[in-house]
């Protein structure tokens, strides 16, 4: 089958047996890869309401046809399973060696079920599947534990890892590879760590199936070569990411103090400027470019990888200004093996709740010392750091006193970088983020703040909302490529079909991905419907705290400005509508007929209602 | 009259500079002012007088603040 190996590994942990399952071209054609494969395995198999963390879920570790071919931006891996922060749908991409290996050792995806009974490493090479002792590395960071397996496997090897957090099972750990990738912010590192799988590691040495591999080859090589000569015009990797936070704090969108404030005179001390001045290394994904990932020192001398993300909410949101302070608290999450956003949701959350009198801790904004010594507390799960390994929500609950406003969370997963107060598409876009608030579906901030009325709710905002899912969460999640190249760079979306056309042999146009994206999105909601019959479109909203007219900015370009109820319900509406589904939110019978998802449909009545 | 550039991202390292004062004349739009830093006018960007979103034929006025960035989708 071209495009894809047609075959899933399917590993049980508790009996340490493997299988190999082969799919068919219609699957291949209908799910196409990365999440869509996630999504419609874990619908499938899972049972309703299992415990995330339990032998029952399942860790799929998946691949997209265009995965691995030496072209822009094919390095990435989609890891999915049910999440323990959010109790719904759950997956993430991070870029690694795995993505290539995995294709070469024969398979387009790892179905990973049961519970080791000691730590363990799953090996993957070629046929041969192995489970090994992971013993000698158990209890220590990411780095350590990715420079042990390199020095037995070589850097060649895929390899995917978790630290102590995963281990812990902190509901926000991700999963981790190279020197700085992670991925899988709703918990994709506990769910590996609730299965004592400590680390993945691939090596393949197949061909990978394509329809014209030599055109392939020619067209990804010159490509590549493109994208980093426009990159190189263009700067971009320069600043990488970082280079968001000055627009930010320019437009009164940077998280400051839990996201109570937009904007701070002393930004531009860990902005993309600063960074690229104190650059020590960097890194980046494979088959990629237009590296990203600029390591700085830390204030204990050690590489430290920094984002535009974790550097606001683990920055500003603490009110940290001092680069090397904030990048030791990126290196210990990426060490520990803790998604950064949602570290720093929680630590800008908790020194919140002390501030208002909710909780009682000696944690304060702007002291470093004190939020380094909580993150070990997080992922050892020790004292305070058991309850806020949960996530702010679960805090927010537990604190009570009003604080489950200000927990600047959608569906139990951490807000990223972008404070909405006053920006309702972006707002929305977090609200209906299928996996939690992420703004990796539909960053539609910028097209909302520089091309549209700021303070509309208008329906073209959610038009926008379901053309930048459609296209960042289903064509790109699903034949897995990176989002940077398209609009960083412009490298127009219409190259994607080429090269999916290329690998295997058909003539889609873009127009051919939507339903599929469509098809996914349906079946994420669906899987959410499961966990929670009773859902409304109350999921969908943001914090409480952005609707606030006592949360609103005193001065400022958006002073006394702030989300408005009814506005959002009927932006909401209009997202709603654009989509089908109905006024819960959820794909009327109709929509799913029309996406070919009758049979799902059908298995959705049976634990809830369909309009 | 005088008037304050800020360059974001990949602006910084092609123009030379990440911020300055610039004397513009009377009446000057931010289109003229995009003239008169001579940033290719092909060149995607985003543009942002005094924090706001505005089209290049807006007139700055004295102590006003243009924002030029790069254009990016997340971080």
């Amino acid at each position: 089958m071209d495009g894809w190996t047609g075959q899933f590994l399917r590993v049980d942990l508790t009996s340490r047996t493997h299988r190999v399952e082969t799919f068919t071209e219609e699957f291949a054609y209908r799910w196409i890869g990365g999440r869509g494969f996630a999504v419609k395995i874990l619908y499938d198999e899972l049972p309703p309401r299992i415990d995330p963390l339990g032998p029952e879920n399942k860790l799929i570790v998946a691949v997209g046809p265009i995965s691995g071919i030496p072209a822009p931006n094919t390095g990435k891996t989609v890891v999915a399973a049910k999440s323990p922060l959010t109790g719904g749908y759950g997956d993430g991409n991070l870029g690694t060696r795995v993505t290539d290996q995995l294709r070469k050792a024969g398979y387009d995806a790892i179905i990973i079920e049961g519970r080791a009974a000691q730590p363990t490493i799953l090996s993957i090479d070629d046929d041969t599947v192995e489970f090994l002792p992971a013993d000698e590395i158990w209890g220590t960071g990411t780095m350590a534990t990715n420079e042990w397996i390199w020095a037995r496997y070589g850097k060649g090897a895929g390899v995917l890892t978790i630290g102590q957090a995963g281990e812990n099972m902190v509901h926000y750990a991700t999963v981790r590879s190279l020197e700085g990738r992670s991925g899988g912010r709703p918990g994709m590192g506990a769910v590996m760590g609730s299965k004592l799988l400590k680390a993945i590691v691939v090596r393949g040495s197949k061909p990978i199936p394509q329809a014209f591999p030599a055109k392939m080859k020619e067209l990804g090589r010159d490509d590549l070569r493109e994208v980093h000569r426009i990159d190189k015009e263009l700067a971009w990797s320069v600043q990488g990411t970082t280079g968001v936070l000055p627009w930010c704090n320019e437009v009164a969108a940077l998280p400051v103090h839990n996201f109570r404030g937009t904007h701070h005179p002393d930004a531009w001390q860990v902005d993309g400027e600063r960074v690229n001045l104190a650059r020590a290394a960097l890194y980046g994904c494979p088959n990629c470019t237009m590296r990203c990932g600029i390591a700085v020192l830390d204030d204990e001398g050690r590489e430290s990888e920094v984002d535009y993300e974790p550097v606001g909410l683990l920055g500003p949101n603490l009110d940290l200004f001092n680069l090397p302070e904030v990048a030791s608290l990126n290196f210990l999450c990426d060490d520990y093996g803790l998604d950064t956003i949602c570290a720093g949701g929680v630590l800008g959350f908790y020194a919140d709740a002390i501030e208002r009198g909710a909780t009682q801790g000696d944690i304060r904004f702007g002291e470093v010392d004190g939020f380094k010594r909580l993150l070990g507390l997080i992922a050892r799960r020790e004292g305070i750091g058991d309850l806020l390994a949960n996530g702010t929500r679960a805090a927010a609950r537990a604190f009570g006193h009003g604080s489950e406003d200000y927990a600047m969370q959608v569906k139990g997963m951490e807000i990223s970088a972008y404070n909405c107060k006053f920006i309702p598409g972006m707002a929305l876009a977090f609200g209906v983020s299928p996996i939690g608030a992420h703004h990796k579906e539909s960053w539609i901030i910028t097209y909302e703040v520089n091309q549209t009325p700021r303070e509309s709710y208008g329906r073209d905002k959610a038009q926008k909302i379901v053309d930048l899912q459609r296209i960042r969460g289903g064509l790109f999640e699903s034949i897995i490529t990176c989002r940077f190249p398209w609009v960083e760079l412009g490298w127009g979306v219409e190259h994607y079909p080429v090269y999916f056309n290329t690998i295997t042999g058909k003539d889609w146009t873009l127009e051919d991905f939507w339903p599929i994206s469509d098809r996914i999105y349906a079946v994420m909601k669906l899987f959410w419907l499961r966990e929670f019959p009773d859902t409304d479109r109350y999921a969908d909203y943001p914090p409480a705290a952005w609707f606030d007219p006592a949360n609103a900015d005193t001065e400022g370009i958006i002073a006394g400005k702030h989300l408005e109820y009814d506005k959002y319900d009927s932006l909401l509406q209009h997202y709603y509508d654009i989509r089908g589904y109905d006024r819960r939110g959820i794909p009327t019978r109709t929509t799913l007929e029309q996406l070919g998802l009758g049979a799902e449909a059908a298995a959705a009545e049976a634990w809830a209602t369909l309009t | 009259m005088r008037i304050t550039v800020k360059l974001v991202g990949g602006f910084v390292q092609t123009m030379g500079f990440s911020q300055k004062e610039l004397d513009v004349a009377p009446g000057s739009t931010v289109g003229d002012v995009l003239a008169l830093l001579a940033i290719d006018p092909a060149r995607p960007k985003i543009v942002a007088l005094n924090g706001q979103a505005v089209a290049e034929a807006e007139e700055v006025h004295e102590g006003d603040r243009v924002l030029v960035s790069h254009v990016f989708s997340g971080g």
